[in-house]
């Protein structure tokens, strides 16, 4: 979640074409938000989707910067957990936050715009990466109206899970043509972009996010509807089996985020933690507190957590728990100084995803079933399509989001897709490059719209002037 | 028109269609214009060497915009007219193919490029049997190729 931007060396170029497109690619997740010029290998631009809240004058606060212990700061998250837009009136502000502000800073934009008047009790219109809801935004509107739009130059792609709502394209679509003034636009399916970019026009696409897992075959380019399959079996799930294995450990172990640690001393593994803990003059709301262990649990998966590969035995397999204790295991320090080593535990976190019946209690509404697992998604997926295809699915399977990057995670899944389908040729294409995988879809959008012959593709201005919003069902299929 | 916007030469169905109807090469390989708008003929050859086809993809390249335009490893369209004779003794069959060959190690844009092309070029193209992925050299391994596309049925 917490990711630093990557600076990329590379400037937008097209050698291509050689037309000069300063295209825009945006790739909206549940946990951030990647947003970048086409042609880049990396998005420059990469925000938690979550995002400050504060009541008291209605402002929002873009940005990581801004997710810090602040009164009455409440985070909130413009996506659902569907990886679908929830809130239409953030949405577009974080959006343009990114494109505009973050992305071409050197722009000239209107004194009250250009995020050097961060405080809107002193300048009531806010700026770009504050929603000041205020009377004055009528006039404000007026205002727009009259000025320059925000992306008059640039042709966007912006990146969308296969099962969006034709309501969320259309206001997409709109955001795009009539609050920026785009020149020209484009959708893609996340699967479809994560397939080109590993070269494959055809794929059983496995995309382990966020707040879900998708399953998608993808065939010359287009996503099979009746393909897809998804659970939310991603990163907060897993985060929900690492609070419950702490919950359940001996001792508890507590977590308790960095930003409560005024100090620490170093302690003995397994020995209570000596740290004196900030006070702060105002309540801290629960929805930062839970954003901030959300990031030391991600360190927590990056540095500790590992999914059982299979050998000697399965996990739920008697006797494989008492052969893991043997095996080296994985120290880790909380923020306020714990450690402990942790061993048959941090596979046990992770079983769940392949073998529902193994793994840490959840609450009802966290649990999944036999259904949500991994494997039970890849087989309902490929039953839903043609017999002939699924040999070059299953030779031809990709897999991208950053929850895949646990170890152990691909080998995994080799195994099981071998035990599954005796006999059938299964390859895995995992990008090695960790910043592909964790923005596979961002990758393959940047690369696609910044291809010479891609200019045929766009849907014009002129084209959304003639059809209205509803041309992207027709055109982005 | 393909998802990459990228359009097929007529000389392409042009070779699919003596290869099909006039026997006339053995496989056609495809690539795409050095400015990369255009899916063209690389070679159409009559030469039934498996492995000098499998060379010809293993050693492929084109330019790639990471290195400053500097030249790797290629991926390629091809189609291929397998002739094989039945385990069962029924006879002789014939399979029009198609490869889209994309090496694992070739550049991340000339992978896509070839990947939201390649429907264009299918499409443009009636009559093909079967239609294979290949990543790597093992892949195009005639042995195992023939498997899949005679679906074990060969001799
Ligand atoms: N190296 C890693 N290993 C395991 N999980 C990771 C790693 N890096 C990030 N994550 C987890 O991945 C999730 C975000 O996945 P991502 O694919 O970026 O989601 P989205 O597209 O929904 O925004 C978070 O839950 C985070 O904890
Ligand atoms: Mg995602």
């Amino acid at each position: 979640m917490a990711q630093q931007p990557l600076s990329s060396a590379v400037p937008p170029t097209d050698i291509y074409g050689g037309d000069e497109v300063s295209a825009l690619v945006l790739d909206p997740g549940y946990c951030s938000t990647r947003a970048g010029w086409a042609g880049e290998d990396v998005p420059k631009s990469i925000l938690p989707s979550f995002y400050g809240h504060i009541g008291s004058t209605n402002t929002n606060l873009f940005g990581d910067e801004y997710l810090i212990p602040r009164e009455g700061l409440e985070v909130r998250n413009y996506m659902n957990r569907d990886s679908v837009v929830e809130d239409w009136d953030v949405a577009p502000k974080f959006w343009e936050n990114m494109l505009v502000k973050r992305l071409q800073p050197e722009r000239p934009t209107a004194p009250g715009k250009n995020g050097l008047n961060d405080d809107p009790k002193k300048d009531g219109e806010g700026d770009v990466s504050m929603d000041g809801a205020t009377a004055e935004a009528a006039a404000e509107a007026q205002e727009e109206q009259e000025q320059e739009k925000a992306l008059q130059e640039n042709p966007l792609l912006v990146t969308e899970a296969p099962w969006n709502t034709s309501k969320a394209r259309e206001k997409t679509t709109e955001v795009i043509m009539e609050t920026w003034g785009c020149p020209a636009f484009w959708l893609s399916r996340t699967p479809t972009l994560s397939a080109f970019a590993a070269g494959k026009a055809t794929a059983l696409v496995i995309d382990i996010g966020g707040s879900n897992t998708n399953v998608t075959a993808v065939h010359d380019g287009m996503v099979l509807k009746r393909s897809i399959q998804r659970s939310p079996v991603g990163g907060l799930w897993l985060s929900s089996q690492i609070r419950s294995m702490f919950e359940h450990a001996e001792p508890k172990v507590a977590l308790t985020p960095t930003y409560l640690i005024e100090n620490k001393t170093p302690v003995d593994a397994l020995a209570p933690a000596q740290a004196r803990l900030r006070k702060f003059p105002f309540q801290i709301a629960d929805s930062f507190r839970r954003y901030e262990e959300e990031r030391v649990l991600t360190e927590f998966k990056e540095s500790v957590v590992e999914v059982w590969r299979g050998n000697p035995g399965p996990y739920r397999a008697q006797g494989t728990e008492d052969f893991i204790k043997t095996q080296p295991g994985r120290v880790f320090e909380m923020p306020d100084g714990y450690n402990q080593m942790w061993r048959e535990q941090r596979y046990r976190a992770s079983e769940g995803m392949f073998d529902e019946s193994v793994g840490y209690p959840l609450p009802e509404a966290e649990r999944i079933t036999k259904e949500q697992t991994i494997p039970s998604l890849i087989r309902a997926a490929l039953e839903a399509v043609d017999v002939d295809l699924r040999p070059n699915l299953l030779g031809n399977v990709v897999v991208t989001g950053a929850t895949s990057l646990i170890n152990g995670f691909n080998d995994r899944l080799n195994n099981e897709l071998i035990g599954m389908y005796p006999g059938v040729k299964i390859k895995i294409h995992a990008a090695g490059l960790t910043s592909e995988r964790r923005f596979g879809a961002w990758v393959g959008g940047s690369i696609l719209s910044s291809l010479g012959t891609f200019h045929q593709m766009w849907i014009s201005r002129k084209e959304y002037e003639e059809n209205g919003p509803g041309i992207v069902e027709k055109r982005c299929k | 028109m393909s998802q990459s916007g990228a359009t097929v030469s007529q000389e392409c169905i042009t070779a699919f269609n003596e290869l099909k109807l006039n026997k006339k090469y053995k496989y056609i390989i495809y690539k795409l214009s050095d400015d990369f708008k255009e899916i063209v003929v690389e070679e159409a050859s009559d030469d039934k060497e498996w492995d000098s086809f499998r060379e010809k993809l293993i050693n492929a390249t084109t330019k790639n915009k990471n290195s400053q335009g500097a030249t790797g490893k290629g991926p390629r369209y091809a189609i291929y007219d397998f002739e094989y004779s039945l385990a069962s003794g029924d006879g002789i069959r014939n399979k029009i193919t198609f490869l889209a060959w994309s090496p694992d190690d070739a550049g991340i844009q000339p992978k896509m490029i070839y990947a939201s092309s390649k429907e264009a070029l299918k499409r443009s193209l009636t009559g093909i049997a079967v239609e294979l992925q290949a990543n790597d050299s093992d892949d195009i391994e005639y042995d195992s190729i023939l498997k899949t596309v005679s679906k074990g049925l060969a001799a």
